[in-house]
């Protein structure tokens, strides 16, 4: 449950905010990522009411309800002022009027006031609202960032992901989470990955422990938050299996309803994995600005295999003409 | 076979490190996938910096979450563990 008190924790300074009133309401949960300006609402016109959003008063509310006569002030304001308003906002750093500071202490609605210009303030709170309400997940893996690339190493226990991560570390890359990696959908279109803030930079390797990668290697070498560009399996060598040879079928997962592009990374000694990993994400920047190396070869392959076929084609013909 | 259980932490100072490179120790020989649950929050218990991560305290729930062929093993292992402080606290009481 997100409650407002949290809300405000995290963003007081942000949104330079301040609490007014109602403080026994700060546990009163925020259920839907949205805003309201009351506006309309305040003539009296209360269907389809949106009652569980966070109201934003700004200069045409204030103004309003300045214009009221006090009888009318408080009916319009109890009338949007219910159990599930999770909380009231005055912008601007405007003074409420009376009426509003009593109702919202007398039924425990948290009355915040920021100095934010109204529509700054509406445009801020829907963007941290949404981002807080984005759908989110856990998953087993390293994040680390190859050549700008966000690249996720799964694959069993002990397969050698964290030693893979730490060898693209020693060679300049970043760490961004080991082990454990929290994944958010951002802007409902590309996925994003951190780590939790108590694990934060540390790996864990058999036979050394847990190190803190910040530490040995500097600032440099570790970042919080990366989009999430593409993952990467690894796994034991399987003679069985048969691996990608060609790669011009590119494989995707599914994380939170989105697919990212996804690659088994076969292991056995002798295979340089983080050269492999390198390589991976460089080839997915060359896709990325268009060059698809498999294709582009398959592409000249078929326009080779066409030219031949027609030079065969002609000096059959030719060879036919001078038979006859 | 899939088994879920809800198991108490009972040692005084909860899931710091080396309960947890308990847990990773014991699991180790085990087939099954153990996942513990705590605080809406999912992990694989085969991986110590998850399992460091939950943070968990004393007298608090952990749902575990086992599935595989020696589940039950696998679970009652645990379920000694945890029951046994993991070998600390021995001085108390």
């Amino acid at each position: 449950m997100y409650s407002v008190q949290d809300f405000f924790d995290e963003h007081e300074k942000n949104l330079e905010l301040e609490i007014l009133t109602g403080k026994a309401g700060l546990k009163r949960a925020i259920r839907v990522p949205e805003v309201q300006r009351p506006g309309l609402s305040l003539t009296g016109y209360l269907r389809h009411f949106a009652s569980k959003r966070i109201l934003i008063f700004g200069k045409v509310e204030i103004f309003f309800l300045r214009d009221l006569d006090v009888k009318t002030r408080i009916e319009r304001l109890k009338g949007i002022l219910t159990k599930e308003t999770p909380a009231v906002m005055v912008s601007r750093s405007y003074r409420p009027p009376k009426e509003l500071v009593s109702i919202c202490e007398e039924e425990g609605i948290p009355l915040l006031r920021s100095s934010m210009t109204t529509m700054d303030l509406v445009i801020k709170m829907t963007f941290l609202l949404s981002e807080e309400f984005a759908p989110s997940t856990t998953c087993h893996g390293t994040l680390v960032e190859a050549f700008g690339v966000g690249m996720m190493i799964q694959g069993d226990s002990s397969v050698g992901k964290s030693e893979a991560a730490l060898g693209l570390i020693e060679r300049g890359h970043r760490l961004i989470s080991d082990d454990i990696v929290r994944v958010k959908v951002r802007e409902g279109s590309y996925l994003e990955g951190s780590g939790p803030e108590l694990t934060r930079h540390l790996m864990e390797i058999r036979g050394i422990g847990i190190i803190n990668v910040a530490h040995l290697y500097g600032a440099v070498c570790v970042r919080d938050v990366k989009s999430l560009d593409l993952v990467v399996k690894l796994e034991a060598w399987d003679d069985r299996h048969f691996y990608d040879r060609v790669g011009l079928d590119e494989k995707f997962c599914d994380i939170l309803g989105i697919n990212v592009p996804f690659h088994i990374l076969p292991l056995k000694p002798g295979r340089d994995v983080v050269l492999l990993l390198e390589t991976i994400a460089l080839n997915h920047r060359l896709k990325e600005m268009g060059y698809h190396s498999a294709k582009e070869f398959n592409v000249k392959l078929l326009d080779t295999i066409a030219k031949r076929q027609s030079q065969g084609r002609s000096l059959r013909e030719a060879s036919k003409k001078d038979k006859n | 076979m899939k088994l879920v259980k809800k198991i108490k932490i009972r040692n005084e100072l909860g899931l710091h490190a080396r309960p947890a490179a308990l847990i990773v120790k014991i699991l180790q020989p085990t087939k099954s996938m153990v996942n513990f649950t705590y605080r809406n929050e999912t992990i694989n218990a085969r991986s110590i910096m998850s399992v460091l991560m939950l943070a968990a305290q004393r007298n608090t729930l952990i749902t575990v979450t086992v599935e595989g062929d020696d589940a039950e093993y696998t679970l009652s292992l645990l379920e000694k563990a945890f029951e046994n402080k993991f070998g600390e606290d021995c001085c108390e009481r």
